[in-house]
Order: structure tokens, then sequence, then C-alpha cells
């Protein structure tokens, strides 16, 4: 079982600390600023900046002619699309690329494409058949952070009752990762490794957890071996979950992180309710995730603006309480097919103003000598192309973020009939993966998109 | 009770006029390139791969009609607790008052959490939520010597007192279902005694922290049920008594076993079909028993659509939060009622017009009602009700529609699906777009008949739009209507040949169609089980399924005859 990935602990600072019941214990450290050297490029011994992964998901796909942008290019020599316009600000670090098609059979409307273009593989029953591209990247990345598989994110609940529901983050078969629909449980969660106006005395609670999770590990191991190869790995992840915890109690009780974490509940207060599908619930989810990426909390997320065939109302952007996949997606609005392909759009760019507001605040955010979108990579999908007709055809895909220097940026790519995989492949490369292919079946690709690196 | 449900909802893809474009139907209700595929590390590259099918004899008698695949039995032994299992367990082991909170949201398979709940895991931030539940819910038990007393079967004085053991097993022991080991009761009197003995603590406080422990562990948030081969069943691999009274436990009060339970393991008095009926008949006397069968209740008649199924407050300003809380209670009640009260004949179901209704339900069916208690009340909903049955229920109806249409395509599939046991294929890959004909201000009737006339469509569509045209006469928040779009309703239609005219025509074709009452012994079986049926699974569900129509398809007997029945005792059926 591995619990970390290659960037373990053992990379890490670790601070030897003897607690308030006097067990002796090692808190790796959470990134602080003066660990970084003179000129904010790298971590003091030499070790680059850490390059942030995460998706961005959006259920109930485009507008393929409202989509795509009318130039091919790099910089000036492509514009923004009408449904991409509302990334303007982020353009510089925006890869825009089109044509490409998921390959897939479309075994399982609003997932089979969802699950491919998140993954490289057709979906199981109710689950993706491999991890999603998040959780393959936190292999890579996560490890040794506090919250190594990552932060994941649900904003709209509505879940369209696909095979794949409202989870878009798979570790593997039968191991989803459902999103966190409260900002405040998110931020309860955070507000323990964040630096507070006055230092908090040690909390004897804090061992006494550890001890307690210490006895459940062993309860557990002593059942490990009684079990199948399938309930072993089920077991195992469980055994990660408690291991996780435990690092994150150790480091609660260590020191702070540097950085501005923003409560929810005082700053969006009317953000409407957990599942509800906001501007304001984005912008309070975009701050805690800005935090606990930019302090090295976590490297990871999974961001589900709405699930695959959501029938969220849409009535933040006005469109009004008819469910989004039925009146726009299928343009079957009592109103009319114009209405409803209006409002189709709208719904797309809605989704893209919501993307935009994450970039532009990792775009504001210093990193080092950089910003976090700098040192970042964000993947974009949705569940079809064309929704009226599920199409599999010139998918949606955005890659944003500078990946450290190695992402290119401003350019719109146009792959015509090219596997959708290999833009996942290049992404894993990225972050220094080695498979020789990437995908399954019909959505291996064994090689990437070379276009989209500096 | 409200228990979320993930039942497949494929007419996503069409809501209407393009259903047939994608996700129409698969064998497991959840659609996939590989269903049922096994567990797998998950390397990109290296999925689960499904196994061989078994050979097995052809099926006859009633579960031919079932169509059970040829599919190998899973061999996964570890059953996570589902949400209302959790919430039950920690109120039957720590009070009724017990704080709660939400949980990783459970994973239906086939519209059910249990088979979900058999193959899927906890993530790591679960794990999390689970500490965090546990200790605010340890917090409570253990808030002083009283609560603590309402827990424990002896509550010590000291970290040196015996009690401190005993009280770690015996509550270990429910909540493990079966005994501690000698190291367990060591490791979590250790835990105990060595946090009690902390500067500012006390033996109570050790004591949470042990009970918190065990109720973090693996043993408790999943049954674990392995089963041994027995030389007495000619090496067949048959679950202990322990695990019997967990099974039971599960199945009968979805929640841990009571002491009676374990003492009856614990004297290997478990190990018979008799030994189960016995326990079965007293357990289903039991108040917990509501608790399952609602829980049943919920998954068969899908409460998560109904959760899901939010409404246009412009078109469907009495669809409110409390209504709809209202109509779930409903169909639990009527089920509970037919179940456990008149002890009546499943199929009356299907015509009966005797219900349950508060103000505001009443009030939206239109049947007088004088009670202002706030409470339920049964109701009828009288002779010449269109509403007839449980498919006129609301909470079906209003859980298979749009916000603003009806779906007779959605409506049709539930029927389909849990009531009949059928399945719908999935669309062969590549189904090309096809935009409706029909023209403006046409019912959702004829727009669907537009869009049949694919043929590559019709052929899911004929399985499930004839069905859904039968509750056409109710709106999408389940409101009673004669017309649709302006235009006079034709609820006409036909199951298996036999026609119908209306709702209650429906009903009859149901109740009287002979996969009806064995589609609910196979529903109850593959809840009970954890797993789907499978074709060596035939004969069990043949007894179970002659027993039940024989005796006149009551279901608490059901219930019974199931757990006594070797697919419920043995990992294997023969």
């Amino acid at each position: 079982m591995a619990i970390f990935g290659r960037n373990g602990i053992s990379r890490r600072t670790v601070l030897r600390g003897v607690l308030a019941g006097g067990a002796s214990v090692i808190i790796p450290l959470p990134r602080l600023g003066g660990m970084l050297n003179g000129n904010g490029t790298a971590y003091a011994n030499g070790t680059p900046l850490p390059v942030r992964f995460g998706f961005w998901f959006f259920g109930n796909g485009i507008i393929p002619s409202r989509w795509v942008p009318n130039a091919t290019g790099v910089g000036s020599a492509w514009t923004l699309s009408e449904e991409l316009a509302p990334l303007l600000e982020v353009k510089p670090w925006l890869s825009v690329v089109t044509g490409m098609d998921v390959k897939v059979p479309d075994s399982a409307a609003h997932a089979s494409f969802p699950a491919c273009a998140l993954s490289g593989a057709n979906n199981g029953q109710k689950t993706m058949l491999l991890p999603s591209i998040d959780q393959v990247v936190a292999q890579l990345i996560g490890g040794g952070t506090t919250f190594p598989t990552g932060i994941p994110i649900g904003i709209g609940n509505s879940s369209g009752g696909t095979a794949l529901g409202d989870i878009m983050s798979f570790s593997g078969v039968n191991q989803p990762n459902p999103p966190y629909f409260s900002p405040t449980t998110v931020f309860q969660k955070l507000v323990q490794f964040a630096s507070t106006s006055s230092p908090t005395p040690p909390d004897p609670e804090l061992l006494r957890r550890q001890m307690v999770l210490d006895a459940v590990t062993t309860e557990a191991n002593a059942l490990r071996a009684k079990l199948g190869t399938e309930d072993q790995q089920r077991l195992d992840r469980h055994l990660q979950g408690i291991q996780q915890l435990q690092t994150q109690i150790m480091r609660a009780q260590g020191p702070k992180v540097n950085g501005t974490l923003v409560d929810p509940d005082k700053a969006y207060p009317n953000r409407g309710t957990d599942g509800s599908l906001t501007r304001a619930r984005c912008q309070a989810f975009n701050e805690l995730l800005v935090f606990a990426l930019s302090t090295d909390l976590t490297r990871i997320f999974g961001y589900t603006f709405t699930p695959p065939a959501s029938f969220q109302s849409y009535a933040d952007c006005g469109l009004g309480t008819g469910g989004f996949h039925g009146d726009y997606g299928h343009r079957q609005s009592p109103k009319g097919p114009a209405y409803a392909t209006a409002g189709m759009n709208t719904g797309v760019r809605f989704a893209m103003t919501n993307l935009a507001d994450l970039l532009t605040s990792m775009k504001n955010t210093p990193d080092g000598a950089s910003t976090l979108l700098d040192n970042a990579v964000v993947y974009t999908t949705s569940c079809t192309s064309e929704s009226q007709t599920h199409s599999p055809l010139d998918f949606p895909l955005l890659v944003s973020g500078k990946g450290g220097g190695k992402l290119k940026g401003d350019q719109h790519i146009r792959l015509v009939g090219d596997n959708t995989t290999k833009v996942l492949y290049s992404i894993y490369q990225l972050f220094g993966g080695t498979a020789p292919t990437f995908g399954l079946a019909e959505g291996q690709v064994s090689s990437g998109v070379p276009e989209l690196l500096a | 009770m409200w228990v979320p449900k993930k039942i497949a909802n494929w007419t996503l893809c069409g809501s209407l006029a393009t259903a047939c474009t994608g996700y129409i139907g698969d064998s497991g209700s959840s659609g996939g390139a590989s269903p049922g595929a096994p567990g797998s590390p998950g390397a990109p590259g290296s999925p689960g791969a499904p196994g061989a099918p078994s050979p097995s004899p052809p099926v006859t008698g009633p579960a031919a009609l079932l169509n059970l695949p040829a599919t190998p039995i899973p061999t996964t032994g570890l059953h996570k607790l589902t949400a209302w299992e959790f919430a039950n367990s920690l109120q039957d082991l720590l009070g009724s008052g017990v704080p709660l909170a939400p949980v990783e949201a459970d994973t239906y398979i086939n519209g059910f959490a249990t088979v979900g709940a058999s193959s899927v895991s906890i993530s790591p931030a679960g794990v999390g939520t689970y500490e965090s539940i546990l200790g605010d819910a340890t917090a409570y038990a253990f808030a002083d010597a009283t609560h603590a007393a309402a827990v424990l079967s002896c509550v010590p004085q000291s970290t040196t007192d015996p009690c401190v053991t005993q009280a770690i097993q015996a509550f270990g022991r429910r909540a493990f279902r079966r005994p501690l080991t000698t190291d367990e009761t060591q490791l979590f009197v250790n835990l105990a005694t060595s946090i009690g003995n902390q500067s500012g603590s006390g033996v109570l406080v050790g004591m949470r922290h042990a009970i918190w422990a065990i109720l973090q562990s693996p043993q408790f948030l999943y049954r674990v049920e392995l089963g041994a081969p027995s030389s007495a069943d000619n090496g067949r691999v048959k679950y202990s008594s322990w695990e019997m009274a967990s099974r039971l436990a599960a199945t009968l009060w979805a929640s841990v076993p009571d002491d009676t339970l374990l003492d009856a393991a614990s004297q290997d008095a478990l190990s018979t079909g008799a030994d189960a009926v016995t326990q079965a008949q007293r357990m289903i006397a039991d108040p917990r028993a509501h608790r399952s069968l609602a829980a049943f209740s919920d998954q068969l008649f899908d409460a998560f659509a109904l959760s899901q199924a939010d409404k246009d407050p412009m078109m469907y300003p009495a669809y409110t939060p409390t209504l709809r809380a209202a109509m779930l209670t409903e169909v639990e009640l009527r089920m509970d009622d037919l179940v456990f009260t008149r002890k009546a004949d499943y199929l009356t179901l299907f015509n009966s017009t005797s219900t349950f209704a508060n103000q505001e339900l009443a009030k939206f069916y239109g049947v007088p009602f004088t009670a202002t208690d706030g409470a339920f009340h049964p109701v009828d909903l009288g002779a010449g009700t269109p509403r007839v049955g449980i498919l006129g229920a609301a909470a079906i109806l209003a859980g298979h529609a749009h916000a603003q249409l009806t779906s007779p395509t959605l409506r049709g599939k539930f029927v389909d699906n849990m009531l009949l046991c059928r399945t719908i294929p999935p669309p062969p890959p590549g189904v090309p777009p096809l935009p409706s004909t029909a023209p403006p201000g046409s019912t959702v009737r004829q727009i669907l008949t537009a869009h049949r006339s694919a043929p590559v469509c019709a052929a899911c569509h004929t399985l499930m739009d004839p069905l859904g045209f039968g509750m056409e006469n109710f709106d999408s928040s389940g409101q009673y209507r004669t017309t649709d779009n302006g235009r006079p309703i034709d609820a006409t239609g036909a199951l298996d040949g036999v026609a119908f005219g209306d709702l209650a025509d429906l009903g009859k074709a149901v109740m009287n169609n002979p996969v009806t009452g064995t589609c609910l012994v196979s529903n109850m079986y593959e809840n009970a089980l954890g797993r789907a049926p499978v074709a060596v699974d035939a004969n069990e569900l043949n007894a179970l399924a002659n027993q039940f129509s024989a005796a006149g398809n009551h279901v608490d007997q059901l219930l019974i005859n199931l757990v006594g029945n070797d697919g419920f005792r043995f990992v294997t059926p023969m």
C-alpha cells in the first residue's frame, strides 16, 4: 500500500516535538515562507516550487459553434469565442484544445464521455475503471502534503442520476472521492492549520485522537489478513484515510501556515444552500482552495461545478427555475428552441465566468516569485460536447496555468479527430508520469499534445 | 425516513425527445462499459477484469421470468454500513438522542445502496467524516456517568476497575457483532486506561475514547461476513452463527444485533435455517423492523429520485419541501401498513385506495381531512378516484418526472426496473441524434410517439414509454390533470399484451403480471444479500417465490423465509 508518492515525507522538513501527553512525534512541516530561497523561486534547498493540479468540470456540454475560437495560433493570433469570452483576464494562461473526440462508446449517456475525458477509459458500474486524472497526478505529487489526495469540491448537486452521479473523482475502481458541498466543512478542516493571532495552548485531545487512530490502525491491520484481495484494497483505502487523518492531527499541533483563510460564513453569508449553484458559493470555495494550494496544504483538487447531465437550476445567471439539462441542454424549454439555445449559451458562459473567478484568484495569488496560476495546471472538461445530441466530437478541453513554466498558454490548438486522452497524457507526463500509455481500449493513447508545452 | 437513492435515470439523455441517443438503461441500472468489474488497484492500464461466466443449468420456474445473468457471485465479504444502517446502529448503541450528521453518500447499484455497499470503499475524506461524527456521538454518550450508564454494561469507577474490561467486551461484542478477541480486548482496555490515567482525564474519558476507537474500526463500519467451508454441508462456504447474527440484524433491523441474538450466536444456535427463522419471527415483531422496511421501501420506490426532483415553482407552487417529504412518508407508511398492520397481499398495493396523509398531502390529493395535528392519518381516496394503487402515489409520479414536464419514459422505466425486474438494454454505440418531429403544441405523448418512429430508438422506448403513458393523468408534481398542453390526455397503453386505459388499469396489469410477486422476492433477496441475483440463485429464488405466492404474498413472511433460505445462509447457493 503506497500511502505517499515519491515526494514523500522524507523530502520534507520535519519537526520533532514533544506533545502534551509526553509522546515523541514527528511533525512534517507545512510550507512556510521562510523555507524559500532568496528570490522566492524555489525552496531554500533548491527544490522547485510545487506545481499544483486540479480539474474543473461542468456538466451538460457546450455549443461547439459558440465555443470553438475562430482562429488557431498563439497570443494575438487567436481570440476567445463567445462562450469562452469570460476567460479574457486569464487568456495568457489558457490553452484551448478543440477538434478532439472522446473515442470510447457511449454506453452510458453523460457517463462514458466524462469518465473518459477524466480518466482515459469508459465508466463502469457506478465507478470509473481507471483513476481520474486528479488522483493519477496525486500519486505523483501529492505525497507529503496535508491532503495528499486533494480536496474535492462540488457546487451544484443535482446529479441527473447518471452512472457517475455527482462524483467525478475516483482513486480506482469503486473508489469514489465524493465532493464537499459545504464550504463551511472545508473551512473547518483548513482552519486548524491557519495562523491565528494568538498562540493556542497544546490540546491534549489531539494526542488522544492520535492514540485512538493508532488503535484503529492496529485493529484494521488484524482484519486485513483475513480478507480477499478486493476487500484488502478497500481496507487499504480506509487505512490510507486514517493515515491522512493522523498526519492532519499532527500538523494541527505544529507550526501554522501563512496565508489568508477566509471564513465563508462571514464573507459569503448569503451564498445559497449547500448544493445550490451560485457564483458566491464558487467564490467561497475558490478562497478556500487558493489558500490550501498556496500554502501547500494540498496540491490537488477536483472541482465539480455541476455534475454530468445536471438538472440544476441556473437561476443565479437568470435562467429561471427549470432544470438546465432538459430545458437548455436538450433545448426543451417551454419557451421554445431559440430561447433554449440562448439559455444554453448563457449557462456555458456562466460556467466559464466561475472558472475565470478561480483562475483569476490563482493569478492574483503570489507563489514565490510568480503566481499560483503560473505554478498550476487546471484541466477543464464536460460530459459531452453538443449536449442536445450527446456528441463526443469536438469535445470541450481547456488547459489553464503555466505548469511551473512547462505550459505555453495563450493558444488555440485544433486537432480534428484526435483522441481527447492525449491531453490527459500530456498532463500526466508534465507531472513526471512515465508509463508508455494512458487510458484503456478506445480511450488509450501513447502520445500527448506537444503543442501544449512551452 | 429519507433514504438517498441513486437509481439510474436513463432518460436523462432525453428527457423526452432525444432519449434514445444515449443512456437508456442498462442491466445494472447504472450503465458502464464493464458492469460488475471487480476492484483493482486502479493504476492506469490495469482495471479489474470481469470474471468469466460460470456454467449453470437453464433457469426454470418463477425465476425464469427474471432473466438472471450467468455471472459469478462476487467474493466480497465486507459490507459497508449504509448511511441509515450507520445511523440506526449508533442510535442502538449510544442512545436515540445521539447527534448524527451525514456520512459519505451511499453508492446505489441496481437501485440498492446495500449492493453498492458491498463493493465501494470509503474515501480518505470520508474516514475523516466518520471520525468527526463519532467524536461528537461519543462525547454525547459520555457526557456524564448517567449517560455512560445507558451505554455501558457497567460504569467503571477507576481505570483499575474490572468493569473497564467487562464494559469494553460487552460493547465491542455488539459493535463488532462478535466477541472481541483477547488482543482486541487488550488493545481497547489499554487505550481506555492510558487515556484515563492522563492528567486531567479520568476513566470515563478513557472509556469514551475506547468506544470511539471501536466505532471507528472497519470492523464496525463494515459488516465482516466471510463464511467458512462447512463439512456438514459438503464443504459449502457457510456463514457462522456470529455472521448470521450480523446478517439478521442488518436485514431485519438495519442495525447491529441485540444481546439475545448474540447470545444465540454464542451457543451456535443460528447455524440452521430453522434457527434463523426462529430469531426472525422474534425480530420482525420488534419496532426496529419498521426501520429496515422503510429503508427497503425507500429504495424500492426510488426515494432518491424524489429527493432530486425539483419542480418549477411557478408551475407547481404546491410542491413545497414539506409536501415532498410528506409524499415520501406516505409511501413508507403505506408499505408499513401493508406488511405489519394489515399483513395484506403485496399485490393489493397496486389497486388499493387506502393510504396515509397529513394535512398538506390530503389537500394536494383533494381528500377530506379533519385532523390538524400535523400527523399522518389513514385516508381512503374513495371509489372512483383516479389515484389508484401505489403507482398513484405522488412520490412516484413526481419523482419520475422533469421540472416542468412529465416523463412517461422515466415513469415506465421505474415500473420496468423496480416492479417488474426488467432491464432495458443500453443503446447501441453511435446512435445518431433524432430531432423531434412533433409539431409545437404537442402533448408529451405525441412528442414521444414521434421520437419512437425511429426504429433504433423504438427498441428501447417501446419497453418504457407505454407504461408511463398510463400515468399521464398526473402532472410533473403528481397532481391529477385531464389535459396536457391543452389537449385531452390519452392514458392508454399495454403491458405484455394487457391493454389499459388509465392508471387504475395499469395498476391491475402490474398486479396481475406473473413476474410482479417474484420481482419483489428478487429485490428483497438482492437487498438482503447485497448483490444482484444471478443464475445460480434460481433455485433459492424459486423456493422463496413459490412460498410467497402460495401463502398469499405476505411480505413479513417473505422476510422470515428469506433469512432461513440457503441463499442467505451460504456464500454460494447450491
